[in-house]
C-alpha cells in the first residue's frame, strides 16, 4: 500500500486539478450565456433573408449568374470546416474533424476530388499532422465572430465556385441544440438549394429586377449562413466545454473521496502498528 | 395594428435595429430615396447606403444609417434587411453595396 505522504501528495494534486476544472467550468458558463444570446440574435435576419431568397429563386436564372450555376457533374468539392482554437471541450473538435474526414472519404468514394479549408487551431493542427493540404488556415476567429470574419472566410471559396474551380461547397460546424447537445452538422452551401415552391415574386414591384436583386443578395445569403454557423459554433464550443469541465470536476470529487478513505486507512494502520510495537516492546521487558 | 400605421422591422445580421409602428418610412433605395406610407403596393427593392428615417405615430422620428441590403413591403409590413446599421455612416461601405453607376446590368 502507498505510504501516507504519497497519498497526501496525490490528494493535493487532485484538489489543484479540481480547482482548475471548476474555474474553467465557470468561465465557460458565463461565456455560454453571452454566446447563446448572440445565436438568438442572428435568427430574425436569417429567417427574413431566407424567405426573400426562396421567394425570388427560379431555376431558369441559373444560366445567367455564376453564383447560381448548377454543375451537372461534381468534379471537385470544397469543405469548409469550423473548429475551435482551444481544446478541453470534450469531443467538440474531435467530432467535427471526424465528420470532415468521413465526408472527404465519401466524396472520394464517388470519384470527387476534395479540398479543405479550415478555421480553428484544433482542426488545422490535426490535418497538418496528417499531412493533408489545406487551402485556408484561419486561427483569428474569436469567441465573438463577426460578419466580416464570415465574409473573409467564404469570399475566396465563393470565387472558386463562381469560376468553376469547385462545383460544390460544404460547411461543417456544430449545431447548437443545447449546452448538452452540440452535434456536428454538414450544410450544402453551394450550389444553392432551391426550395421548389412557386416563385411569389410576381406580385411585387421589383426594383431593379428580380434577378438583379437575387444576384446582389445571394452573396449576403451565403455569408450569413457562414456567419450563423460561426456564431453557433462558438456557443456550441462553450457548451461542450462546460459539460466536459463539469464532469471533470465531478470526477475529481469522486477520486478525492476515494483517496481520503485510503489516507485514513493508511493512518490507522500506522497507529495500530505503533501500538502493537509498544505493547510488544513492553512485554519483552517483563 | 392600429389604423393607418406601418409595422416596421429593421434587422441587421446580429440584432434587430428597430421594431415597431410608424406612420411613414423613408429609406435609401439603390436608385434614390423611397418613401413608404400605408397602403403601399408590395415591393422588393435593393438598398443603397444612406440615412433612413422612420416617423413615429406619436410624432417625432428616428433616423440612422444603413448600407446594403434589401427592403420588402407587404401588407403594411415593412422589413428592411441591412448589412450595416448605426448612428454614423459606415466607415467602409460593405463590399456588395450598390454603388451608383458602377453597373450596366441594373
Amino acid at each position: 500500500m502507498a505510504g501516507y505522504a504519497d497519498v497526501k501528495r496525490r490528494i493535493k494534486s487532485v484538489e489543484n486539478t479540481r480547482q482548475i476544472t471548476r474555474t474553467m467550468e465557470l468561465v465557460a458558463t458565463s461565456k455560454l450565456k453571452r454566446a447563446t444570446d448572440r445565436v438568438r440574435a442572428t435568427r430574425p435576419y436569417a429567417e427574413a433573408l431566407h424567405e426573400i431568397v426562396s421567394g425570388l429563386y427560379s431555376p431558369s436564372l441559373s444560366e445567367k449568374y455564376p453564383i447560381l450555376r448548377r454543375p451537372d457533374v461534381t468534379k471537385r468539392a470544397a469543405i469548409l470546416l469550423c473548429t475551435a482554437n482551444r481544446g478541453l471541450a470534450g469531443g467538440f473538435n474531435a467530432n467535427l474533424i471526424k465528420r470532415a474526414r468521413n465526408l472527404m472519404e465519401d466524396l472520394r468514394g464517388q470519384g470527387i476530388e476534395t479540398e479543405l479549408h479550415v478555421a480553428g487551431k484544433k482542426g488545422i493542427a490535426f490535418f497538418r499532422f496528417r499531412g493533408v493540404e489545406m487551402l485556408t488556415q484561419r486561427t483569428d476567429i474569436s469567441d465573438h465572430p463577426t460578419v466580416d470574419d464570415a465574409e473573409s472566410l467564404i469570399a475566396p471559396i465563393r470565387e472558386r465556385f463562381e469560376s468553376g474551380e469547385v462545383d460544390a461547397v460544404y460547411l461543417i460546424s456544430s449545431k447548437f441544440k443545447s449546452a448538452m447537445s452540440t452535434p456536428p452538422r454538414t450544410r450544402d452551401l453551394l450550389p444553392i438549394e432551391a426550395d421548389a415552391q412557386a416563385s411569389s415574386a410576381d406580385a411585387y414591384i421589383l426594383s431593379p429586377s428580380g434577378d438583379v436583386i437575387l444576384e446582389r443578395i445571394l452573396p449576403a445569403y451565403i455569408r450569413n449562413a457562414v456567419y450563423t454557423a460561426l456564431v453557433e459554433n462558438a456557443a456550441a464550443e462553450q457548451g461542450s466545454r462546460r459539460t466536459a469541465m463539469k464532469s471533470a470536476t465531478d470526477n475529481a470529487g469522486d477520486v478525492l473521496e476515494h483517496l481520503t478513505r485510503t489516507l485514513n486507512r493508511v493512518r490507522q494502520a500506522q497507529i495500530t502498528q505503533e501500538i502493537a510495537e509498544i505493547v510488544g516492546g513492553s512485554a519483552a521487558l517483563e | 395594428m392600429a389604423d393607418g400605421l406601418l409595422n416596421v422591422r429593421v434587422v441587421s445580421p446580429d440584432r434587430i435595429v428597430f421594431e415597431g409602428e410608424a406612420s411613414a418610412v423613408v429609406a435609401p433605395a439603390w436608385d434614390g430615396q423611397v418613401g413608404i406610407l400605408r397602403g403601399h403596393a408590395p415591393m422588393l427593392t435593393l438598398i443603397g447606403s444612406g440615412e433612413m428615417t422612420i416617423d413615429r405615430p406619436s410624432g417625432g422620428s428616428d433616423s440612422f444609417y444603413v448600407a446594403a441590403g434589401v427592403l420588402k413591403v407587404e401588407r403594411d409590413r415593412v422589413t428592411l434587411l441591412t448589412e450595416y446599421a448605426g448612428d454614423e455612416p459606415p466607415e467602409q461601405i460593405p463590399a456588395d453595396a450598390i454603388v451608383f453607376a458602377d453597373d450596366s446590368d441594373g
